[in-house]
């Protein structure tokens, strides 16, 4: 499932622009590859992160992946539910589900980004 | 066993073949999406169908079903087949009745592990060996150099030589008409769905079956190998051994009679939860495991007048200071999961390692390659989790920890019994 109007990237994060703020998720197919998530490793609020840095790490039974930052900028917020909750990740991926709010430092990193025709494509070639 | 046996050792090359469909590759695309699937043993197979929790949990509750038909089946047969087993293999051979079934090691000269494997006596001189799919090329291959006299059997007597018999691969249809691969069905139920398939004798014989026995009979019209063998830690298992063009007719008739399809995780982390080795983790692999240290010394007969690796057995029984141990700990959601490598800590010090861990229900399980003395049962382990990613390196948590290091873990756990049954 792709939603319209979020910007994807190729490792399967989201960002929904929102001013000059992105909420930043893992997608869909990101999710259904790990499984049920058992642990959400969450940034620190103020981290600033580089497009493709390190952001957070979400884990399964099965494997541990990095999250990275679809955008620069600096990290206001996380959602702290995900550490005791981490399955919402699973069942809400594109809403309750989302990860960290960062407020973008270089607005030319949400220009490289794929709109939701263009994920959808990347997709069905993997 | 810290390193690998070098004197004496097979060294075999697996081919670096492109991963193929499973023979039930078609059943379970109708089953699961393809993300799901992954290479394993150079077979495509299902990860999981629902997810590994509920796939898992069928199998301690109901019944679940596993496509295992990428594991080798390899038939010794002919006057010698007793002999040559007997030789090659850990466990008695000699003593194993028609209809039976023994787990035991396949070694190499210098006393490594090749595989470990399940012998079938289906007549006096017809036995089916069972492989794992990762080391069949190599378990055919070194059978097939102990026949041309290729590779060493006894280190100390050179000249020794042993009686061999033929060996055909059973999977492949082009061997002969009695081909087999094998379908897992285990859990509580399991009977009630084979005997759904089964008519009124058959039935029978299902329940008469006993644990490492099995019987040949038909399902759903199939000739079937029924035994009561399985890789879960289920009291109720059953694995079936059938002609692979029935495979998929099989499958879809356990499905109607209540066997739900799971994956390789939960095969994972249901023979993790039951302690049962994996090859290449609890046994041989990076700290070359042997049979002892695992936990199977039974299944190593050292009062067997010769097998192949019997000194370097002799030696390690009486030697080794490390051993396979099973650890709870908690697993709720949102405990980060302990992973392969990561440390055990007993009394501040590292004291082992990580090998496999899997979640169950509230808990997680893992087995640990650790000191000996320190892996009774109740004794209280802490793990320390090493980086998974680049932030955690740059945060200075550790890629690796070394035996003895001094540390602080994580999070806490104990030794539990070595393995346990559902």
């Amino acid at each position: 499932m792709v939603v319209k109007g979020l910007l994807y990237t190729k490792d399967h994060e989201w960002a929904k622009i929102e001013g000059g703020v992105a909420i930043i998720g893992i997608t869909d197919h990101a999710q259904n590859q790990l499984g049920e998530l058992t642990f959400v490793e969450l940034p620190d609020i103020g981290k600033e992160v580089k497009q493709k840095g390190e952001l957070a790490v979400v884990e399964s039974s099965k494997a541990a992946s990095d999250v990275y930052s679809p955008v620069t900028g600096k990290v206001i917020e996380m959602n702290a539910k995900l550490e005791k909750n981490p399955e919402i990740v699973n069942d809400d991926c594109y809403g309750a589900g989302w990860i960290c709010k960062i407020q973008i430092t270089d607005k030319a990193t949400t220009k490289n980004l794929m709109d939701a025709a263009q994920y959808e494509e990347y997709l069905k070639g993997l | 066993m810290a390193e690998k046996l070098a004197a004496g050792a097979f060294v075999f090359e697996p081919p670096a073949n492109s991963p193929v469909g499973s023979v039930l590759y078609n059943e379970h695309l109708k089953l699961t999406d393809k993300s799901h699937i992954a290479e394993f043993a150079g077979y495509l197979m299902p990860l999981w169908y629902s997810s590994i929790g509920e796939e898992h949990s069928a199998v301690r509750k109901r019944a679940g079903m596993f496509d295992c038909t990428h594991m080798g089946a390899l038939e010794v047969a002919g006057p010698n087949a007793e002999s040559f087993l007997d030789a090659v293999t850990t466990n008695n051979v000699r003593a194993l009745q028609s209809g039976c079934a023994q787990y035991g090691y396949l070694l190499d000269a210098a006393g490594n592990v090749l595989d470990d494997i399940i012998i079938y006596r289906r007549e006096k001189e017809k036995l089916m060996v069972v492989v794992n799919a990762s080391n069949e090329p190599k378990a055919r291959a070194y059978l097939a150099a102990l026949q041309a006299g290729k590779a060493k059997i006894d280190m100390a007597k050179p000249d020794r030589q042993i009686k061999t018999a033929p060996v055909r691969d059973m999977r492949d249809t082009k061997t002969g008409p009695d081909c087999r691969v094998d379908i897992a069905v285990q859990g509580p139920s399991s009977p009630d769905v084979l005997c759904k398939l089964a008519d009124a004798s058959v039935s029978q014989q299902i329940k008469n079956l006993k644990s490492f026995t099995f019987c040949q009979a038909k399902l759903a019209n199939i000739d079937c190998i029924i035994s009561r063998t399985g890789y879960t830690g289920a009291k109720v298992c059953f694995e079936l051994f059938l002609h692979p063009k029935d495979a998929a007719k099989l499958w879809q008739k356990l499905i109607e009679a209540g066997a739900l399809p799971c994956g390789l995780g939960s095969r994972d982390s249901l023979r993790v939860e039951a302690g049962l080795p994996l090859y290449g983790h609890e046994l041989a692999g990076p700290y070359n495991i042997s049979p002892f240290e695992a936990g199977y010394g039974w299944a190593v007969k050292l009062d067997k007048e010769f097998f192949i690796g019997k000194a370097a057995m002799d030696k390690i029984s009486k030697t080794y200071k490390m051993k396979v141990a099973r650890l709870e700990l908690s697993g709720e959601k949102g405990v980060r999961p302990v992973r392969q490598n990561d440390a055990v800590i007993c009394e501040g010090l590292c004291a082992g390692w990580v090998l496999s861990s899997a979640t169950a229900g509230t808990k997680q399980i893992a087995l640990a390659y650790m000191d000996k003395d320190k892996a009774n049962e109740g004794n209280p382990v802490d793990i320390y989790y090493l980086a998974r990613s680049e932030s955690q390196k740059n945060k200075g948590r550790k890629q690796a920890v070394e035996k003895g290091e001094r540390i602080i873990g994580d999070i806490q756990g104990k030794v539990i019994s070595r393995f346990e049954k559902f």
